[in-house]
């Protein structure tokens, strides 16, 4: 307390020496002016004095024939007028408190984690629907609601906890690792459904297990033809229709169908040639606009730029809304060259696989196969006749009505789904 | 004075000299300083001289009515 008020009022470190020193002592004692750490260094003294006390000794010195010389300054009133002289350290200083304490006001980054399902994007997209996004105020943000409103609007998440880390908003949420229950699963049951040819072909494979067929073997059929009926029959004696039983159709279905590919390159082509003669530039920017910082013009007439951009943060959590980086600029040369024969054999045998990948991604089989390679003088022209095998089928809710006079004691529809082949 | 019991340093002036260990002394109701230096400290009481002798003595502070010392007190003497 007593170091507190000393530092307040200021103090200064003085030597004294002269004829009598404890006279002086004496008189400073008698004159209510506070000395203390006395220390006795043989040819002089050093003691502590207040300020103010320092300017009343000028007539003590005199009576006692001492001197004095100040050694050191403590306490607030030097430091204030140090600091007077640098005016525009005080005034920057003060500037980066004020401007720390309202850029911590705000929400600079937000971070979700324990997402596997929903994507990054789809969860961002909905804060901002909800009106949170980077560069909100803090204290607009209800964490409460925010959790309960995730929980709410996905079923998959089963589990959410929001946070503020400083200047980041951290959202953990846990999704529901159950395969979740569909509804249209459900609905399927009570209503038929048929299954149709998405695309025409030849029917050359079909095993049924639930439903009544309506192609056969070798049957060629057009996109949207019904190849098994979700609506059975269910017959009178006299062979006339009751009813329909309806059921989800279910049945192994392959389609054949003629396909051709062709795939044209070019023998010439154009290569970037890098230079070698780069430059580097330093960028400085907000989330969506950015200033190049940079000596000079860039005089290449073709460039790629490339860089990183990077958040300025303070310790882990204290996000900024300022973005910096560095971007390198390098000149390229479009240059025209020719591809060797050995090289178009290479592209071409690479295009081929990739068709085939491309088809065997999508589950399509190839029955057969006819490659020929037409070699002009600019270009390489590929041509693929395929026969192509694939399970060309979609669900769709049958059309069938049931039928009006039907009464429904049928007793148990004991009817199987016939099957064919 | 005794059946009074009044303060013996206010009615005789007399200094009061605390001593803690050998490291402190604290003295009350003394006139002045007739010396200093780090090996003694002699103040002047009402009527006697209270001499301090010892090693790296300071004054830690000192008002009109008392004074803190401290150092390596060796000896009291009354002169």
């Amino acid at each position: 307390m007593l170091h507190w008020i000393q530092y307040i009022r200021g103090y200064v470190t003085i030597k004294v020496w002269g004829y009598s020193t404890e006279r002086f002592l004496n008189l400073c004692g008698n004159h209510d002016i506070l000395v203390w750490d006395i220390v006795d260094h043989g040819g002089y003294t050093t003691m502590n004095i207040s300020v103010k006390g320092f300017f009343a000794l000028r007539p003590l010195l005199k009576k006692t024939g001492t001197k004095a010389s100040v050694l050191k300054r403590y306490g607030l009133p030097f430091f204030m007028s140090k600091m007077q002289r640098r005016k525009i350290f005080v005034a920057g200083f003060a500037g980066c408190m004020i401007f720390w304490m309202l850029m911590s006001q705000f929400i600079w980054n937000i971070r979700i984690e324990g997402n596997y399902t929903l994507t990054q994007d789809v969860l961002l997209d909905y804060l901002e629907d909800k009106g949170i996004r980077v560069s909100m105020q803090k204290k607009r943000l209800d964490i409460a609601k925010l959790e309960s409103s995730l929980r709410e609007d996905y079923d998959v998440i089963t589990w959410t906890s929001v946070q503020l880390k400083g200047t980041t908003l951290l959202i953990s949420i846990k999704e529901n690792e159950m395969p979740s229950y569909d509804r249209n699963d459900q609905a399927a049951k009570t209503e038929g459904m048929d299954l149709t040819a998405s695309r025409a072909g030849t029917v050359s494979y079909i095993i049924t297990r639930s439903g009544v067929p309506q192609a056969a073997l070798g049957d060629a059929v057009e996109k949207g033809d019904i190849l098994v009926s979700g609506a059975v029959p269910v017959y009178n004696e006299d062979t006339t229709i009751r009813r329909y039983q309806f059921v989800r159709s279910d049945a192994d279905i392959r389609l054949q169908y003629p396909e051709s590919i062709s795939v044209k390159r070019d023998i010439l082509y154009e290569e970037k040639v890098y230079s070698g003669r780069q430059k580097k530039m330093f960028m400085l920017g907000t989330k969506d606009k950015e200033w190049d910082l940079r000596w000079g013009s860039i005089n290449y007439e073709n460039y790629d730029i490339s860089g990183e951009k990077k958040q300025v943060r303070l310790l882990d959590n204290l996000y900024l809304p300022i973005y910096y980086g560095e971007k390198t600029v390098q000149e390229y040369d479009m240059v025209k060259r020719r591809h060797t024969e050995e090289e178009m054999n290479e592209i071409m045998r690479e295009e081929w696989n990739k068709i085939i990948s491309t088809l065997e991604e999508k589950g399509v089989q190839i029955i057969e196969k006819n490659v020929t390679i037409k070699k002009n003088s600019t270009n390489w022209v590929l041509n693929a006749q395929m026969q192509l095998e694939e399970s060309a089928v979609s669900l769709v809710p049958t059309a069938t009505q049931p039928v009006e006079n039907g009464d429904g004691a049928d007793g148990e529809g004991t009817e199987q789904a016939g099957a064919a082949q | 004075m005794e059946s009074l019991k009044l303060p013996k340093d206010t009615m005789l002036g007399a200094s009061i000299v605390t001593i803690t260990g050998d490291r402190e002394a604290f003295i009350e109701n003394y006139k002045g300083i007739i010396e200093y230096t780090t090996e003694s400290i002699v103040l002047q009481g009402k009527n006697r001289r209270i001499c301090f002798e010892g090693k790296r003595l300071s004054i830690d502070y000192y008002t009109n009515e008392d004074m803190k010392i401290s150092g390596s007190i060796e000896a009291v003497r009354y002169v």
